[in-house]
């Protein structure tokens, strides 16, 4: 098969979520636009992988406290030339439909079908922008056209009772799928295997006239306009969808984070801070790619007893200063200082944070822009904390954007 | 009694569409462009609407969206004498595509399987 399909292919990825539960670091920002590892926004990893896919047709819809979206998409992504008929566009509500915001993430497509009647796509993929992963989708069209499928739903091997969390897809041998449960009490099994199902990664891929024809009639309908809960039920009923198994797919290292917890957040970060960490940003056969302000090489100074600038199992971005502080599995962001005799440990520090003298930070999350003074402790009294900031159930402190000034 | 837009420039077409659903027992109103439709729609409630899709002002296309969007439930009937903006995705919203031909049985029965539909 030539690679001509992929011309013929046009991707939405749904940049809308609000991350609620990643509050407050989606408190001025949406899902997708959250930072992650050091230099990184979410949407990086899902714009990415279209790139090394050789996806060059790409629509980014947004909604939900967008700005900084939307300028990041500007700023890191403004890599492809209209005029050889490749684009990354960031499309808010155009309200040409309908004079609602998208009502849930079909509605996001349906009210975009004047984009599908110009582009005449043959196949067009649906992405979220709010997870963390690596795909080549180019291999997962393929798979679609190969099974002469409708629909094509990527999926995840996960243990069952991890599942029960997730979108389960039921299949048969062939990986047809038979069945679809949204968060199972007991979730549909991988068939052969007892242990494990396969969740919905919420990755579709489309033949345009199917998802145009089930666009269409869901809008007739009561609906959520969810394509979990309305889209795919009705669709594999009548048609052939397949799963598409990922892990058994994936060239390199299979990784797939849905990241919808500040818990979750903290303990990803942990691993990218790890000798061999599951996440890889360092794989030259996949480069994630992002806005890179231009910053100084990182620096660590001072080097006597008791007055040490070191970093240790951590990830430091450039512009940053360790000046005679510790650093200790942590995850830096550019343009961060930590002055003297200072402590940080096991924390995210977001861009432009500066840490004061004698400040000991462990377990927390500090978001951009916030000036720690001198003598500060956070992550060490969490009733202290608590009136302050935003702590977790499992103990992860929180700043908020600029809160600290 | 069911109320029916008919959304035709061609004046004498229109009328005779009209006249041809009032003996059916239909209640009908005439609009002749895609934006007088779209206003009419506003002021009035149809249980259907049958949409012609060239025609000067607005045409059916741009009406048909404007028209979903005040209400996503009324039926929409595409009736043309082209039968190539089929494969204008944006026609797939509506409820049915009948290319216009010299009766107008198969309008009438796709009338009344509407609005059988929209009745139970």
């Amino acid at each position: 098969m030539g690679d001509d399909f992929l011309k013929k292919t046009l991707v939405f990825v749904l940049a809308g979520g609000q991350g609620e539960r990643l509050y407050p670091l989606t408190k001025d920002r949406s899902k997708p636009a959250v930072h992650f590892g050091g230099i990184y926004r979410i949407i990086d990893f899902s714009l990415s992988n279209c790139l090394n896919s050789d996806l060059r047709r790409i629509i980014v819809l947004t909604q939900y406290k967008s700005l900084s979206l939307d300028r990041h998409i500007k700023t890191a992504w403004n890599l492809y030339r209209r005029e050889s008929g490749h684009f990354i566009d960031v499309v808010p509500p155009q309200q040409r439909f309908d004079a609602n915001w998208y009502l849930g993430t079909a509605d996001a497509i349906f009210q975009n079908i004047y984009i599908i009647e110009h582009e005449k796509p043959e196949y067009i993929v649906v992405l979220s922008g709010d997870h963390v992963y690596k795909m080549d989708y180019k291999k997962l069209i393929e798979y679609h056209i190969n099974k002469g499928a409708d629909m094509t739903i990527a999926a995840i091997e996960t243990p069952v009772d991890e599942a029960k969390r997730f979108g389960v897809l039921q299949t048969n041998a062939d990986l047809q799928v038979t069945g679809f449960q949204e968060k199972p009490g007991t979730p549909a099994v991988v068939p052969g295997k007892d242990d494990t199902s396969y969740v919905s990664m919420g990755i579709y891929v489309f033949t345009t006239s199917k998802l145009v024809q089930y666009l269409s009639e869901d809008h007739k309908m009561d609906s959520s306009r969810d394509f979990g809960k309305d889209i795919i039920p009705r669709v594999y009923a009548d048609e052939k969808v397949y799963a598409y198994d990922y892990v058994n797919n994936a060239k390199s290292h299979p990784y797939w984070k849905d990241i919808g917890t500040i818990s979750s957040y903290f303990e990803t970060h942990h691993d990218l801070v790890t000798i061999s960490p599951e996440l890889n940003l360092y794989d030259k056969e996949w480069p994630i790619r992002t806005y890179m302000e231009q910053w100084p090489p990182a620096k660590m100074v001072f080097n006597q007893e008791g007055r040490r600038g070191l970093a240790l199992n951590s990830i430091i971005s450039n512009g940053a200063i360790i000046s005679g502080s510790l650093v200790e599995d942590s995850v830096i962001s550019p343009g961060v200082k930590v002055n003297s005799y200072s402590e940080i440990r096991k924390s995210i520090i977001l861009h432009g944070c500066r840490i004061g003298r004698h400040t000991r930070i462990q377990n927390a999350i500090i978001d951009k822009y916030n000036i720690i003074s001198e003598n500060e402790e956070i992550g060490y009294d969490l009733e202290k904390d608590r009136q302050r900031f935003t702590v977790t159930p499992e103990g992860i402190v929180v700043v908020p954007k600029g809160l600290l000034q | 009694m069911s109320k029916i837009l008919i959304v035709e420039d061609e004046q004498h077409q229109r009328e005779l569409y009209a006249m041809e659903l009032q003996e059916e027992g239909y209640e009908v109103d005439q609009a002749s462009n895609g934006k007088e439709a779209v206003d009419m729609v506003k002021d009035n409630k149809y249980d259907l609407v049958i949409l012609d899709i060239r025609m000067p002002e607005m045409d059916g296309i741009e009406a048909l969206g404007k028209i979903l969007s005040r209400d996503k439930k009324i039926p929409i009937i595409i009736y043309t004498a082209y039968s190539n903006y089929k494969s204008n995705f944006m026609t797939w919203t509506a409820d049915a595509y009948i290319t216009k031909s010299s009766n107008l049985d198969e309008l009438k029965e796709k009338i009344s399987e509407l609005l059988s539909t929209r009745n139970q």
